[in-house]
């Protein structure tokens, strides 16, 4: 081709894109690898939740939002207000702990202080350690993996075979794990995570029937004497997987384990907010840290901690790679520093708290609509 | 030997004889007292005990195989009917207007529903007793793909969504349904539906498909509020039952919506009426909570339409009238312009016709009290139900030609399909496939079983509460008291022969006995079923096999490790520390295998504020994964309730030592009898 053609061409190709970028605001936070939070939208009793304490929020796959109170399951309805489910609606107990859904049969699965329901087409269905082989009433974490339901028990975990109706239970007795409470579980395409209380992380393969005990090598319970040695703490209190990385909290550090090994963050020494971290959501790559201070978003390298300031302020500080820490006023705060519970996608996040729920809107400029319905 | 010696010797042998038979008397008095624990049981026969022999049972033996039509299917343009028939393993396709039968396809497994796709190119088969599905090629009209689905599948529809085609699939003995893609046979989602799925219906736009299950549970009809853990005691029991009608998204299986059908069940077809946006449903509205006295005054079920409107808004009409009931609504048909429905009476040997613009135009008119009462008005169906077709025995599938003027009726206890002109309704013509089995006292038992001509106005058959001669998964208050005492739960007839005594409190030494006069006199209250009938009855009922619980690709393969260990927890015969079980309390004394029952009745704790013994017959365990509720009141929902709510001071077994994996592991072994 001529090459003057091929500038001419080259250069009405590439016009508008550069007259856009000319007109376009600069980006903020273009040099963070993950949504940056701009203001908190915040809701309580005013908006129908029946308590202030909020453990746990998701928003299935049909956009509807669902949070697990102190007292009683809500959805959020088209005009904004959140609609109560509680023990005479079919719940199980109307302390709900976590939510997670079946995402090829669309069922809600809800953890609670009594037992398993699930929520299905409109309807109830409950598990109990009576009428079912669950193996303990109170159900700290559910997840759905390989058409299975998986729970986190304060007896062990247990695995739902939705097909055959068999439960299977895993504690002291017939794994590696040391104490059977359980408080999270996570299930991958392949394995199967589950996080003890005072005793780190099993590795489950189904496939196989082994199991793998992740525990803190150095034993210290207070301290993390030797860095990125394995798990922070025995002590899990959430895991979370995403694409071969595995998240821990304890309530004594932060660690993932990827393929690279492990890696630990205690507040003394890294950006993390509180070492009294209490769950984890992952999200492309990036840990959203649920603590007693606030909350903390890491991809490893770079961090943005959300707090809530001695007058209530919302407080954001930036913690670039080689760069001193930043520290940002926001115009709105998190419902409370309290952070039971996190869901994030790419359009917004969302924070139960101890003292109601909080939206995160992310700074920048919204995705368009389409976007957002495909990725979903 | 002279006369005296003989005398003498005689004496001493008969005292030697008499010796030994009143020692061999006491001795096993004593055994099976002791054995039971029981020390008032007199002399029981040795055999309730010992020489049963599985392979010489009824059930067991070889029973003759009948052409009986089951689902049905029209081509497109009309010219070919497919016919399933179950009990040979083979599909049939007959001229649809000449009635003769051109082509056989072996297809193993009892192939039972059909469906085809839209083109009429590709026939699908449900397998029940395979639990699979098949594909007919109906170029070749050879089988060319299969896939294991669920435990009995029985119906299938198909649909086309945006994300492809689709097969809905209802396993009636898992408890879910089967979303399929077709092309080649693949699974797509497994959603979970009521108990026993046996009707499925999807919309031709690929929007919505929906499942109805056969049977009722008593949780459902408080909109779940009832499915709250059971307190201990059967306050439950008294609550309505309601079976489900599950909406789905064929194109991923999810689930939309769970609709109850209150106090109804025996829902066993289901039709999309896309012209008045209807969901059809036949059903039995059963009311197992009044008391068995009451059957002459309209006890204890009637036969209704469900109809799911637009707006998922539920109304149960009547297809009985007053005095003259239709039992065991089966199959459905409904014409392309959603004019008219045809109901098959399966009990009563009869099509109904349904006019549905009359049936809209009371809907229409009528407030929403109205509608909710509408069931319980038998003047209600002359409103809309404008014919009444005689038909052979027991009609059960239907199926309309595209125009909607021939309806196909498999008429199965006749080894029939008839053919009524939908203008004249009149039979116009008959496509026989077999001689009607007429000398097989099982067929003519089965027919028996499933006719309504011997109960009050014909308002139930035996099916109506045992469908397939299992159960409907209801408590009764079956005692002649009529106050509500004794509820009962309903017991399968299924793997009963060799069980004998029956009932809960088991007085009725024989199935005779049991389905007789008493029969006659307590329930049907009617003449008793003549002798002959009440032989072949019995006949048939022997040949019941048990309900089969295991997957097809499972059976005859070793237990599970969690199976086995439940195993070696049933006949253990000490606790882990060495502690002996009593005899009468170990499982295998009172579940004696190989039918698991001793056939005795025993103590086991349960007696409730309204039971007027604490004795119970000890029923056999085979497929008792599937005949839930337990216990003789059906109080325990699940097997884990058994020994988690209703067991006390281990009188049900030994119980008190069992870790929660012992529980699941002996729920596992029981979920293999």
């Amino acid at each position: 081709m001529n090459p003057s053609v091929s500038c001419l061409l080259a250069g009405l190709l590439t016009a508008p894109a550069l007259h856009a970028a000319a007109d376009s605001p600069p980006t903020p936070f273009a040099d963070v690898p993950f949504p940056v939070i701009e203001r908190f939208e915040n809701f309580g009793r005013a908006d129908g939740i029946p308590d202030e304490k909020v453990h746990a929020v998701y928003k299935t796959r049909d956009g509807r939002l669902w949070i697990g109170t102190w007292n009683g399951l809500c959805v959020r309805g088209e005009d904004g207000r959140f609609h109560r489910y509680g023990p005479e609606d079919g719940l199980s107990h109307k302390m709900v702990l976590q939510i997670v859904e079946d995402p090829q049969t669309g069922d809600l699965w809800i953890a609670t202080m009594r037992g398993l329901t699930r929520y299905s087409g409109g309807r109830f269905t409950v598990y109990t350690q009576t009428n079912s082989g669950l193996p303990n009433n109170v159900v700290y974490g559910v997840d759905v993996g390989g058409g299975r339901i998986w729970v986190a028990t304060a007896a062990g975990a247990g695995c739902l075979d939705p097909r055959t109706g068999e439960w299977k239970i895993y504690d002291h007795n017939n794994t590696v794990m040391h104490e059977p409470w359980c408080y999270a579980i996570k299930a991958t395409p392949e394995l199967v995570f589950i996080g003890v209380w005072g005793g780190g992380i099993i590795e489950h393969d189904p496939a196989r029937g082994t199991f793998k005990e992740y525990r803190d090598p150095d034993r210290d319970f207070h301290f993390d004497l030797v860095p990125d040695d394995g798990p922070v703490n025995d002590i899990t209190a959430w895991i979370a997987w995403e694409d071969g990385r595995l998240w821990q909290c304890t309530y004594f550090g932060f660690a993932r384990r990827d393929a690279r090994g492990w890696k630990t963050w205690v507040e003394e020494k890294t950006p993390l907010l509180s070492n009294f971290t209490q769950f984890v959501w992952a999200h492309r790559g990036t840990a959203w840290i649920g603590m007693d201070k606030g909350v903390s978003v890491t991809d490893g390298e770079t961090w943005v901690n959300y707090e809530v300031g001695a007058k209530g302020e919302g407080l954001r500080t930036l913690h670039r790679p080689g760069q001193p820490p930043k520290t940002q006023p926001m115009s709105t705060a998190l419902a409370n520093g309290f952070v039971l519970g996190i869901y994030v996608d790419d359009d917004e996040a969302w924070f139960a708290t101890s003292l109601g729920l909080s939206r995160g809107v992310f700074a920048g400029p919204p995705r368009p609509a389409a976007v957002a319905r495909a990725q979903r | 030997m002279n006369p005296r010696g003989f005398v003498a010797v005689s004496l001493v042998g008969l005292v030697a004889v008499g010796g030994l038979g009143t020692g061999s008397y006491f001795w096993s008095v004593g055994h099976v007292r002791r054995w039971t624990g029981n020390p008032t049981l007199g002399w029981v026969s040795c055999t309730r005990c010992h020489g049963t022999d599985l392979n010489k049972l009824a059930w067991a033996r070889p029973r003759p195989r009948h052409p009986a039509p089951a689902g049905l299917a029209v081509s497109p343009d009309g010219r070919r009917l497919y016919i399933a028939l179950d009990e040979l393993d083979e599909v049939v396709e007959a001229d649809a207007e000449h009635l003769t039968v051109l082509r056989r396809a072996a297809v193993a497994g009892g192939p039972f529903g059909l469906a085809l796709d839209r083109a009429g190119r590709r026939l699908f088969v449900a397998c029940r007793q395979q639990d699979r599905v098949a594909q007919l090629d109906l170029e070749t009209f050879r089988e060319v793909d299969s896939l294991f689905v669920g435990l009995e599948p029985v119906s299938l529809a198909f649909t086309e969504t945006p994300a492809g085609e689709r097969l809905i699939v209802a396993n009636s003995g898992s408890g879910y349904a089967s979303v399929l893609s077709p092309a080649p046979l693949k699974e797509v989602a497994r959603p979970t539906t009521g108990r026993e799925p046996f009707g499925v219906a999807a919309a031709p736009d690929g929007q919505r498909a929906w499942v109805v299950a056969r049977l009722a549970e008593p949780d459902l009809a408080r909109g779940g509020a009832s499915a709250q853990p059971a307190e201990a005691g059967y306050a439950h029991l008294f609550l309505p039952a309601a079976s489900e009608l599950t909406c789905l998204s064929p194109d991923g299986g999810r689930v939309l919506r769970r609709v109850s059908l209150e106090s109804a069940h025996l829902s066993e077809e289901l039709r999309y009426v896309p012209a008045r946006n209807w969901v059809l449903a036949p059903l039995v509205k059963v009311r197992n909570l009044v008391p068995i006295t009451q059957v002459a005054h309209g006890w204890v079920m009637s036969s209704g339409l469900a109809v799911l409107d637009g707006r998922g808004q539920v109304v149960q009409v009547p297809l009985d009238e007053a005095n003259d009931y239709f039992a065991d609504p089966a199959g459905l048909a409904v014409d392309a312009a959603g004019r008219r429905a045809y109901v098959a009476s399966a009990g009563s040997d009869t099509i109904s016709v349904v006019d549905l613009d009359r049936l809209a135009a009371w809907l229409e008119q009528a407030d929403e009290a109205t509608r909710r009462e509408a069931i319980r008005d038998l003047s209600l169906a002359a409103e809309y139900v404008v014919a009444r077709v005689p038909t052979g025995r027991n009609p059960r599938h239907l199926a309309l030609s595209p125009d909607g003027r021939r309806l196909y009726v498999s008429v199965r206890l006749e080894d029939q399909v008839w053919v009524v002109d939908t203008e004249r309704l009149t039979v116009s013509g008959r496509l026989v496939l077999g001689d009607g089995g007429g000398w097989d006292p099982i067929r003519r038992g089965e027919r028996v079983f499933t006719q309504a001509a011997h109960t009050f106005q014909r308002q139930f058959s035996c099916r109506s509460c045992h469908p397939d001669g299992h159960v409907d998964g209801l408590s009764y208050d079956f005692d002649g008291d009529g106050i509500g005492d004794n509820l009962l739960d309903n017991r399968t007839l299924r793997g009963i022969d060799g069980t004998a005594p029956f009932k809960w409190n088991g007085k009725n030494p024989t199935l005779p006995f049991q389905c007789g006069p008493r029969f006659s006199r307590v329930l049907m209250r009617t003449d008793p079923i003549p002798a002959d009938d009440l032989r072949d009855l019995e006949t048939f009922l022997k040949s019941l096999p048990p309900a089969r619980t295991r997957h097809f690709t499972e059976q005859g393969k070793p237990l599970s490790p969690a199976a086995e260990r439940g195993r070696q927890l049933f006949f253990a015969t000490q606790r882990p520390d060495g502690t002996p079980i009593p005899i009468e309390s170990q499982c295998q004394t009172c579940h004696r295998p190989p039918l698991f029952t001793n056939r005795l009745r025993s103590a086991v704790g349960t007696r409730g504020p309204r039971d007027a013994t604490d004795e119970f017959d000890a029923p056999h365990l085979l497929g008792i994964a599937a005949s839930a509720p337990y216990l003789h009141d059906g109080r325990a929902r699940t097997l884990e309730e058994l020994w988690t709510i209703y067991q006390t001071n281990d009188l049900h077994g030994v119980s008190s030592y069992w870790t929660k994996h012992q529980l699941n592991d002996l729920i596992e072994y029981l979920k293999t009898l």
